[in-house]
């Protein structure tokens, strides 16, 4: 049967996460094909995932912390 | 590689995950350690071939939890914050051209972050090990040791609370214009 907004809001994450398998990566794909609201939810919430990546993913650790990591793995 | 030289490769990822459970440098970098400091210890219980990374970072989580979080806190009911979509919430109250992915452009990533911050300790967790370090739900579950059910319940609850402080800053900052905001 084919998926309503609902049944495609409620594997957004999922689908975001690439945790669906191919059979419902499909089934959403083909809700998409007539609902341009889901797709930008979808955008959305993709958007959003990519964002909080970015955001902090610069993060590096301070160059004393290594050289001390460092010293404590080779011991 | 050499069990010392791969554990390095991890230090940032592994740095920048103590920052988001601590929200503190010195306590980040005592956590990260700490957290090799225990890895070299144990190290004869690492399967070679098995990812090094979420194995560390399950260490680093226990030793955060035992350390910083004595009373471990259930997950924060959704009803408190009920079910909230950004998406659908711009899409009724805010004007023009409405809640396109654009708008996550005009978010500054440190507002991000503090976003995070804001969340409780078992969301900002899943957060950090699912979109920021890009841990699949089932090595998530293995890390902090629960059903995968649990993992997406988290995940589902920490975007809600997330999508709620981020909508709130956009409407507060001008991101966004709103058309007479509810309260």
């Amino acid at each position: 049967m084919a998926w309503d907004c609902e049944d495609c809001v409620r594997r957004l994450d999922q689908m975001v996460d690439k945790e669906l398998t191919d059979t419902d990566v499909k089934l959403i794909e083909l809700h998409f094909e007539q609902c341009g609201d889901c797709i930008k939810r979808y955008d959305f919430q993709q958007g959003l995932k990519r964002l909080i990546k970015v955001s902090c993913e610069g993060e590096r650790a301070p160059d004393s912390l290594r050289a001390r990591l460092r010293e404590i793995l080779q011991r | 590689m050499p069990f010392a030289d791969e554990a390095i490769t991890h230090l940032d990822a592994l740095y920048r995950g103590a920052m988001r459970l601590t929200r503190d440098p010195e306590k980040a970098q005592d956590l990260v350690q700490d957290t090799y400091a225990r890895a070299l210890r144990y190290q004869h219980s690492f399967q070679a071939g098995t990812n090094m990374k979420a194995w560390l970072f399950a260490i680093m989580r226990n030793l955060f939890w035992d350390r910083f979080q004595k009373n471990r806190q259930e997950d924060v009911s959704l009803d408190e914050i009920g079910e909230f979509g950004l998406f659908d919430r711009m899409r009724d109250e805010v004007s023009g051209e409405g809640p396109e992915a654009a708008v996550l452009d005009k978010i500054a990533r440190n507002e991000v972050v503090e976003a995070i911050e804001k969340l409780s300790p078992l969301h900002r967790e899943i957060v950090m090990l699912v979109d920021v370090e890009g841990f699949a739900y089932r090595q998530a579950a293995e890390i902090l040791q629960v059903p995968i059910g649990t993992v997406m319940s988290r995940l589902h609850r920490a975007r809600q609370q997330l999508q709620k402080d981020l909508y709130d800053y956009a409407v507060d900052s001008g991101i966004v214009p709103t058309i007479g905001r509810p309260n």
